[in-house]
């Protein structure tokens, strides 16, 4: 079971086969720094599509040698998207991640009906693995970037994602908490109403593997003794693994405090795609960004 | 407590005061002879609302002794509901059952604001049944009152269910939610009512009961079907209470279990003051006498 995200960098180093990123518009500090430490690391394969002078400008800049990329010249970056988009879609690259292009430019590329990247009929949303020194195990919490109210067809995906990912780390049976203000079934609450639906789709085998309960608030979720003090029995009495949140606005706010008042650290990544899809925030720590490139890493690999 | 027959419910009166019972338009053959048969056994204390001439005349024909027991004669059958209601209201009976009245008018009093017997909660029906292939008695609730209960109407049917389940000594009864599946399906409505008050029961706001649903029937009454779909509940197999999704579905139960599992019923309104014996014409005599009986065991 893989318990930390430096474990998880370590895990998929490496590796025989290394899977092939395919980076699109990369020519910005940010994504180079991230992709060139993971080459180094001998981590990933990379193949940069940008503006080639850019590149090598950037590279130079940051003491990368040139020969660790395999660099494809184009001219703009919604060529770069197709192109790249397109080497994944023929299976010429394993990984997608994006550069300095727009994310609405570079998700109008993962979303295209012909010649995207979706599952079919699948929810796009966004998961991530979060490392923070004071709570017992790593969580996975969504979504942080993607869904702004997701209704119960997206919350369902969302859990189906976080447990995909929760069991890649080797999670048997991850424990889901479905997060809300309290832990009361309210028919004036969506969430909460969406929430006991979920419950008995995981107790019928619905949503699996998991254990799974909600509304609970993040005490209840996470710290054992508020669940002992509050006398409510759920069985994910603060050991959760997994928080869904009931919009973007509840999520985001939420892993960033992580990240700047409890020191944490993020792996994450786009699920519903073909392929793994690195898209990440430029105010990611360093170790963040290698860490995104990790997990995309260990996702890719085919379950045996 | 196990309760296996409707007779069995005979024990859970025993050395305990004789209940009082009012019949409203009690010159009606068949409510009349469970009035009396039960009152001979010592079940109840009736008084008796309506046509004295006529209520003499039948018991007459039924061979039923009327020594010492209280008629009012009022011929107008909605005034003996009336009267009854209000006899009710004063507390100085505990059971109120309808003779020759038809539901709504009896109901009408029952709801009226001044001196009828309401408690603020939903009126709802329920129907206990002894069945030769289930181990124990099983409820099954509203087969008879409410249409097409929403999530609160069905928590108060729940409520009355339980309330008076525990009467009989069922300390936490199982309630198994039915729908046409096991699943949830967002386009079945019964299958999002059943999780939400499953989770509803789990966090303590539906007390002293132990519900699952949904439940398909076979999964609701036989451990080994739902054993054999996979499902692990407390409920499956075991059920004490079915929540129908709504009144169609409920009274082609009730009414299969009558005629094709040739199933004993006795019956009650719940969520008045006092409970109510309100059978249908083509209920039998027994299942009168059955529904006194049970109205008997629950009275508080």
């Amino acid at each position: 079971m893989i318990t930390s995200l430096d474990q998880l960098a370590d895990i998929v180093k490496n590796k025989k086969d290394k899977p092939k990123l395919a980076v699109t518009w990369a020519q910005d500090e940010n994504t180079l720094g991230a992709v060139g430490k993971a080459v180094r690391e001998n981590m990933i394969e990379a193949y940069l599509y940008g503006n080639r002078s850019m590149i090598e400008k950037t590279s130079l800049k940051l003491g990368l040698d040139i020969d660790l990329f395999n660099i494809q010249h184009v001219d703009n970056e919604v060529e770069a998207a197709e192109e790249t988009v397109g080497l994944v879609k023929s299976g010429e690259a394993d990984i997608l991640m994006k550069g300095l292009i727009g994310t609405d430019k570079f998700l109008k590329a993962v979303l295209d009906k012909e010649n995207g990247l979706m599952k079919p009929k699948a929810v796009l949303s966004y998961v991530c693995a979060v490392d923070v020194p004071d709570y017992h195990k790593l969580l996975f919490i969504t979504d942080t970037a993607v869904l702004p109210f997701p209704d119960l067809d997206q919350k369902v995906a969302m859990a189906e994602y976080a447990i995909e990912m929760a069991v890649k780390f080797g999670i048997q049976k991850p424990k889901v908490a479905l997060i809300g203000a309290s832990e009361k079934m309210s028919k004036h609450f969506q969430n909460a109403v969406d929430y006991a639906i979920m419950c008995k789709m995981a107790e019928r085998g619905q949503i699996s593997p998991c254990i799974m309960d909600g509304p609970l608030d993040i005490f209840l979720a996470c710290d054992k003794k508020s669940a002992e003090i509050k006398g409510v029995d759920t069985p994910v009495a603060g050991d959760a693994d997994i928080l869904i949140f009931p919009s973007l606005e509840a999520c985001n706010p939420f892993y960033k405090g992580l990240m700047l008042f409890g020191k944490g650290e993020l792996a994450g990544m786009l699920m519903g795609t073909e392929v793994p899809v690195v898209l990440m925030s430029r105010s990611e720590s360093e170790k963040s960004k290698f860490f995104c490139i990790a997990l995309s890493c260990l996702m890719v690999e085919k379950n045996n | 407590m196990i309760l296996k027959k409707l007779s069995e419910l005979q024990k859970l009166i025993d050395n305990k005061p004789v209940k009082r019972l009012v019949l409203a338009a009690a010159h009606d053959s068949q409510s009349l002879g469970a009035v009396l048969k039960a009152a001979a056994n010592k079940i109840i204390k009736p008084v008796l609302i309506g046509d004295e001439k006529e209520i003499r005349k039948l018991a007459l024909e039924g061979n039923y002794d009327l020594e010492g027991i209280q008629i009012i004669d009022e011929p107008d059958i909605e005034k003996t509901s009336e009267m009854a209601v209000k006899i009710a209201n004063k507390r100085e009976a505990d059971i109120l059952m309808k003779g020759k009245v038809g539901t709504s008018t009896l109901l009408k009093h029952v709801l009226n604001k001044q001196w009828g017997l309401r408690t603020g909660n939903l009126l709802s029906h329920i129907a206990l049944f002894e069945v030769k292939t289930y181990h124990k008695l099983i409820a099954v609730t509203d087969v008879a009152m409410n249409i097409a209960p929403n999530l609160q109407e069905k928590i108060s049917i729940v409520n009355n269910s339980v309330a008076c389940l525990n009467m009989l000594g069922i300390e936490m009864p199982k309630v198994a939610v039915l729908g046409a599946v096991e699943m949830v399906n967002e386009s079945m409505q019964a299958t999002l009512d059943a999780a939400l008050l499953s989770k509803m029961n789990q966090r303590d706001q539906i007390k002293n009961c132990l519900i699952d649903g949904p439940l398909a029937f076979d999964n609701a009454i036989s451990l080994d079907s739902a054993i054999k779909k996979g499902i692990r509940s407390e409920v499956a197999g075991d059920t004490d209470l079915l929540l129908m999704p709504d009144i169609e579905v409920g009274n082609v139960l009730y009414k299969s279990l009558v005629f094709f599992a040739r199933a004993k019923v006795a019956a009650l309104i719940l969520g008045a003051s006092v409970p109510i014996v309100l059978t249908s014409r083509s209920d039998s005599e027994q299942a009168k006498y059955d529904s006194i009986l049970l109205a008997a065991a629950t009275v508080k």
